[in-house]
This record gives structure tokens, sequence and C-alpha cells, in this order.
């Protein structure tokens, strides 16, 4: 099912702006209100609004299921890998071992911009995810 | 583990919960005696973690693994969704 040309072209507008946003919340997590939680949601609202507007059919051919959960594995591995970093580097489990910065810069905080990251693909992935079954399995679009 | 032993355990674990409740009545949480934790991290939190945002400071700073955690909760609930919607194939 397809929903009106008008819902159609705003969502197509529309689109690249809230994954911006969404990617401005993730990697702004340790400066600003936000973080990968809030971001990750933002991200898999807009794929959601895709599917609800162009049908399930055309977004998975653009967000593959499979490809989803392979980046949601992806997300939680690198947040679980960069922790052993930590004590490989010769500090605690999730210990911070980049430098510091300047506080008020995006390279400021070490560890947490890249923890941010790894969560915002993994709540993206698995929003997405949870949206693709129930659709599938239980309802039609 | 017999009937009875069972019961014992029940009674007492209830005990141990009504005298910790009974002793939790009276704190005061906007006493400043309680908020050593609270103060360290306002203090602290950003020559520690280097995050001017002292919220991210705490859940990926100091608490980061209790964010690891809620993470995997994430994941978790994820593939048990999936895994209940799909049904037998």
């Amino acid at each position: 099912m397809r929903s009106s040309k008008i819902i159609r072209t705003i969502v197509q507008k529309l689109f690249p702006f809230i994954v911006l946003f969404g990617l401005y919340l993730i990697s702004h997590g340790h400066l600003s209100p936000g973080g990968g939680f809030q971001g990750g949601v933002v991200v898999g609202t807009a794929i959601i609004l895709l599917a609800l507007s162009y049908g399930i059919e055309k977004t998975e051919k653009k967000f593959k299921n499979r490809r989803l959960s392979m980046l949601e594995k992806l997300g939680i591995l690198s947040f679980i890998l960069l922790g052993f970093l930590g004590i490989f580097t010769g500090h605690s489990f999730l210990g911070n071992f980049l430098p510091l910065g300047r506080p008020g810069q995006i390279a400021s905080g070490g560890l947490m911009l890249l923890f941010n990251i790894a969560i915002g693909i993994e709540v993206a992935a698995g929003v997405s995810i949870i949206f693709y079954a129930l659709v599938k399995y239980r309802g039609e679009l | 583990m017999s009937k009875e032993m069972k019961k014992v355990f029940f009674i007492i674990i209830i005990l141990v919960m009504a005298t910790l409740f009974i002793l939790s009545v009276d704190i005061e949480y906007g006493n400043p005696k309680n908020l050593d934790v609270a103060n360290y991290y306002i203090d602290k939190g950003l020559h520690d973690t280097g995050a001017i945002n002292l919220v991210a400071a705490i859940y990926l700073g100091y608490r980061a693994y209790d964010t690891l955690i809620e993470t995997i909760v994430l994941f978790v609930a994820v593939t048990g969704v999936v895994f209940y919607l799909r049904g037998k194939r």
C-alpha cells in the first residue's frame, strides 16, 4: 500500500534532514543534550517514516533487514571491543585511553564520541528491526 | 530443599526487606551529608572525563558499565521481539 503523493514528497524531502539531525545528536552527545540512544531513535524513526509512506517492500530494498541486523551486532561488538582496548592499553575495562582534548570541542571526551556512535548504530538498527518484524509478521502496511 | 525450609527462608526474606524499608523511611535526600557523590561529579566531572555535558560524563564516563549492559538489554529485547513475532517457520 502506498500513501498519497503529498506525504511521499514531504517524506522524501524531509528524510535527509531527519537523519542529519540524528547524526548531530549522536556526535554531539558529550557536548549538548542528546546522545547515542536519542540520536539512534531519531535515525530509526526516519527509516520508519520511509516505510510508512513508501511501503515496506521499497524500504527494504534500500535498507535490507539483513544488513540492519549486521549493523546492530556491529554496534554492540564495537562497544565491547572498545571496552577491551581499554584493558590492553593499560587502563580499566571501558577506561578512556584517548587524550581528553580541550573541553567544548568535538574531539574532547576521548572515547565518549566512539561510544556514542556505537550506541547510535545499535539503537537505530534495533528500532527499525523491531518495526520490520512487527510489519512483516503481524499485520500489513 | 523441603517445604518448611522454603517457608522459613520466605519469612526471613520478608523480615529483612521490612527492616530495610523501615530504616529507609527517614533518609533525607536533600541532606548535604548524603550528597557526596553528586558533589564529586559536579566538581570533578569535567576534569575527569573531558565532557561538558555532565549527564554524558556520568553515563559514559563513570558508569560506562551500566551503559554497556543497557545496550545489551536493548539487543536482547530486539532479539526476543523478532524471535516471538516470527513464530514457527
